[in-house]
């Protein structure tokens, strides 16, 4: 049937949305992980990427998560000598999250997965309403 | 005579199917709301004069049996519009979520309407046969 398509394509994006919700918050778990050894790298941000992709079995356009890239910009370098991860100049890296930036994000990929959530509803609603000519 | 080929059911029928495909379509763009360079799409609206006219939409002919039918990535009964963009975001991403849901919202009502009328239908014709 025609609808559970529709059904299934949203549940792509809903797969799609989490896995993204999934690397903002590792993102969000690690903004202090610095390295374990002196002057090493700290968590690098994630970055998750989508794609459309043609489901052949299906004959829909569904959406699939994309390679998970690291970001690459500067880390944060902050003055602290004694702590375990300083380098000879006594300067420590910390990752280049921003939890601002996360936090955006994370709304963003919330709206998208109601949107998804909602036209499952609309679907639903189509095919109980088309069920309904079978009481009359 | 089967009773799609009764004009009000088989007019219904046809609107019932195209608000169906249209659904998929509008999952399609709500799914790929932050795919790059992704344009959302939408199905023209069906006109009086398309049906009348009998056109059939291009697929491959299967000429053997032994053929496997393949997926008909995209052919559709009804034909396809371009959504006008109201927003293309730096991606090039052109989906916008709230008109999204706003058609999905008139796509349901619309076939709930449909579904309606095809139960009134149905009522009429038990009210000819008596019951």
């Amino acid at each position: 049937m025609d609808l559970m398509k529709s059904i299934a394509v949203a549940a792509s994006g809903l797969r799609a949305q989490a896995g993204r919700m999934q690397v903002i918050s590792q993102n969000i778990a690690n903004s202090d992980s610095t390295a374990t050894q002196p002057g090493g790298d700290p968590y690098r941000r994630k970055i998750a990427t989508f794609q459309s992709e043609m489901d052949r079995a299906l004959g829909a356009r569904v959406v699939a998560l994309g390679e998970v890239r690291p970001d690459p910009t500067d880390f944060q370098v902050k003055s602290e000598p004694g702590h375990p991860a300083a380098d000879a100049n006594g300067n420590v890296k910390y990752p280049n999250v921003n939890p601002l930036i996360e936090m955006a994000d994370f709304r963003d990929a919330q709206r998208s997965y109601s949107a998804n959530v909602n036209i499952i509803n609309a679907t639903r609603a189509m095919i109980a309403r088309t069920l309904d000519i079978l009481k009359s | 005579m089967p009773i799609s080929d009764i004009p009000i059911f088989s007019m219904l029928r046809t609107k019932l199917q195209w608000h169906q495909e249209r659904q998929q379509l509008l999952a399609e763009n709500v799914a790929n709301a932050e795919t790059p360079e992704f344009k959302p799409s939408d199905l023209a609206p069906p006109t009086f004069e398309a049906p009348a006219r009998g056109v059939a939409p291009v697929t491959l002919l299967r000429t053997s049996p032994a053929h496997l039918a393949g997926a008909d990535g995209g052919s559709r009964d009804f034909a396809l519009r371009a959504a006008h963009d109201f927003e293309v975001v730096p991606t090039g991403n052109g989906v916008s979520l709230e008109d999204e849901m706003m058609k999905v919202a008139g796509n349901q009502m619309d076939f709930q309407a449909a579904t309606a009328l095809y139960t009134r239908g149905l009522g009429l014709i038990k009210t000819a046969l008596g019951r």
